[in-house]
């Protein structure tokens, strides 16, 4: 597919590069997929890449009004359709698997976010994301109170916690030396990862590089 | 539904709330007063400290938490010394299920009951040596379904996924790929509503 | 034995995968009634307890008791909670399979919150799903990654008109076949009005 210009819609977007950034429309789809791929792999909701998503739907939308005007007879046009939906499809994978955790997790993740603003860093969720959390934890809230309206006084609730030491495979994308594995007991065993080398290893040990992209979930 | 993060009991957990029910024996060391009716053998009103009796996990896991405990636990049987021998002889020729439905759930909470890993490690053992036997179980579609009912729950849910992985990748290696179906509620709604209009046709 | 009742409402549950048995009624409220009993009694006893430990509270005799009634309590009000939020669960499953509107036969299993909850979840989820990028983007649809563009169909009911997005208009009767691009059949498929042909 052509190269296309999207320098105008990157200029708020930091992907990790102080110059301006050119990127192809295969090298945002890789980027939405690797992103995909660790949401779909991670235990926990990662910090959203709303900007890569965005930037596809506009290219979509740009694509899908070129392909109207093909004519049906034109095959190019079947192929174009198929990566329409194919990136589609990418999409909307992310964000179903972002909400399923938003949702089970909603209560945690809320005060997660709180303190992330308190704090003064990144949000995870997107402002949309967000005010369905709190929509959706507060339906939760308000059925589990008018249950035990009957009897007051009482308040039992626990939180729901994502699993962080599920076990994750995945491929290393540099060196990175002195990763303490989190194996349940106090001895702290490191490892070390060479670029491009895979490894089946608990999802806590890793999440900081997960999250800042030296490393991908497969 | 989160099928990607390992399996971590919650407070809603339905199959973690089905574990806890679960009889385990413990000794009263305290009496409790008015509390006889736990005691379905004797019709006195108050509960007196000696009573050896059955009573559900959950309620003997609260009862001897902390340092003033009202009961003392004790390991139930399937985890005791002459069960974990059989276990050890040979894993994978013993029928969990009858055991327990809720063999490593219940036992991981009940291994805290023996000072000694004893439990801990025969939870292990057991859990190694019948894992290959459930591949294999799981990849051999035509392999006899009774086999099935050999397995705890644990078990069942891994053999199911491994079944499911087997047969999507049998799928896309002979036909590049699965028909769009119909979403699962609205399938089983349609089932369902069939035998009621045959009921009531 | 303590919460025996509310442990058969997990039983119900239990037994039904993807179905939701009818909302029971009777059984939460005499689960309701068991732990009102249990947690006045607790108040009492604890108030006993309180009052006259000269030393401390779990050397008085009914110490054991209250342990005993308020792990009770507890236990019941798991039960009774996690009743409700696996309903729940399967509700927003639900919406997300067969849309906004329930058959009528599911809608009577509810109880009259749930409906409420129904509503208002529906609501939160298709705000977000409008929300996404200039457009809104239909979650529910692109359940799979795409194979083909064009797929045979099996109409299994009398549907009625379909529109499709170019403006053709189709008469979608019992048994008819069809061969349309997947993007405009799949929520037809997910809903069960068509068969995928293979």
């Amino acid at each position: 597919m052509d190269e296309i210009d999207i320098e105008s819609a990157i200029n708020d977007v930091d992907i990790d590069n102080d110059e301006e950034v050119q990127l192809s429309l295969p090298e945002i789809i890789q980027l939405m997929e690797e992103n995909w791929l660790n949401e779909k792999f991670s235990p926990e909701v990662l910090p959203n890449r709303m900007d890569i998503v965005e930037l596809l739907l506009d290219q979509i939308t740009t694509l899908e009004n070129n392909l109207k005007k093909l004519s049906n007879a034109d095959f190019k046009k079947g192929l174009y359709q198929m990566e329409v939906d194919r990136i589609r499809f990418l999409i909307s994978s992310y964000l179903r698997k972002r909400l399923e955790k938003i949702e089970t997790y909603s209560t945690v993740i809320l005060e997660q976010e709180k303190s992330r603003v308190q704090q003064g860093s990144e949000t995870y969720l997107s402002q949309n994301e967000l005010e369905f959390a709190q929509e959706y934890d507060q339906s939760i809230r308000e059925h589990f109170e008018s249950i035990m309206r009957f009897c007051p006084g009482i308040t039992e609730t626990q939180l729901i916690n994502p699993n962080l030491h599920t076990m994750v495979f995945l491929k290393s994308k540099e060196d990175i030396e002195g990763i303490v594995i989190d194996d349940g007991n106090d001895e702290n065993d490191l490892i070390d990862l060479n670029k491009g080398s895979q490894v089946l290893i608990s999802y806590k040990s890793v999440n900081n590089f997960v999250k800042s992209g030296n490393v991908h979930l497969i | 539904m989160l099928s990607t993060t390992s399996y971590q009991p919650n407070y809603f957990s339905i199959d973690d709330i089905l574990a806890t029910q679960e009889r385990t024996p413990c000794k009263f060391l305290q009496n409790a007063p008015r509390m006889g009716k736990l005691n379905p053998s004797t019709d006195e009103k108050d509960l007196k400290a000696g009573t050896e009796l059955e009573l559900p996990l959950w309620l003997v896991l609260d009862a001897s938490a902390g340092r003033q405990m009202i009961v003392a636990p004790e390991l139930p049987k399937i985890y005791r010394e002459a069960y974990r021998e059989i276990l050890k002889a040979d894993a994978t020729a013993v029928d969990l299920h009858k055991f327990n439905l809720y063999f490593y759930e219940l036992g991981s909470y009940v291994k805290y009951f023996d000072r000694r890993e004893d439990v801990h490690n025969i939870l292990l053992h057991t859990f190694i040596t019948r894992f290959r036997f459930i591949m294999d179980l799981a990849n051999n579609a035509d392999s006899d379904p009774t086999v099935q009912n050999r397995l705890d729950m644990l078990e069942r849910r891994l053999f199911k996924s491994g079944h499911i992985a087997r047969t999507k990748l049998n799928t896309w290696l002979l036909d590049s790929g699965a028909p769009l179906k119909a979403a699962n509620m609205v399938t089983n709604h349609r089932k369902r509503k069939r035998v009621d209009d045959d009921l009531f046709a | 034995m303590f919460a025996e009742k509310a442990c058969n409402l997990i039983k119900e549950l239990s037994r039904c995968e993807e179905v939701l048995p009818p909302y029971h009624t009777e059984l939460v409220k005499e689960v309701c009634t068991e732990i009102k009993q249990l947690h006045e009694q607790n108040k009492e006893d604890g108030a006993i307890v309180a009052n006259e430990s000269s030393i401390a509270g779990y050397a008085n005799a009914l110490y054991p008791t209250l342990r005993i009634g308020s792990s009770a309590v507890k236990r019941n009000v798991r039960c009774l909670l996690a009743y409700h939020y696996n309903r729940l669960k399967t509700l927003r499953t639900m919406r997300w399979e067969f849309g906004s509107i329930l058959p009528q036969d599911i809608k009577t299993n509810l109880s009259s919150d749930e409906i409420e909850w129904f509503t208002k979840y529906s609501r939160s989820f298709a705000k977000y799903m409008t929300s996404i990028g200039e457009n809104g983007l239909n979650l529910c649809l692109d359940l799979r990654p795409p194979k083909s563009l064009y797929i045979e169909v099996k109409c299994l009911m009398d549907y009625g008109k379909f529109e499709l997005s170019d403006g053709t208009i189709l008469l979608l009767k019992k048994d008819s076949r069809h061969y349309l691009p997947r993007s405009e059949c799949e929520e037809l498929i997910t809903q069960g009005v068509f068969q995928h042909i293979v």
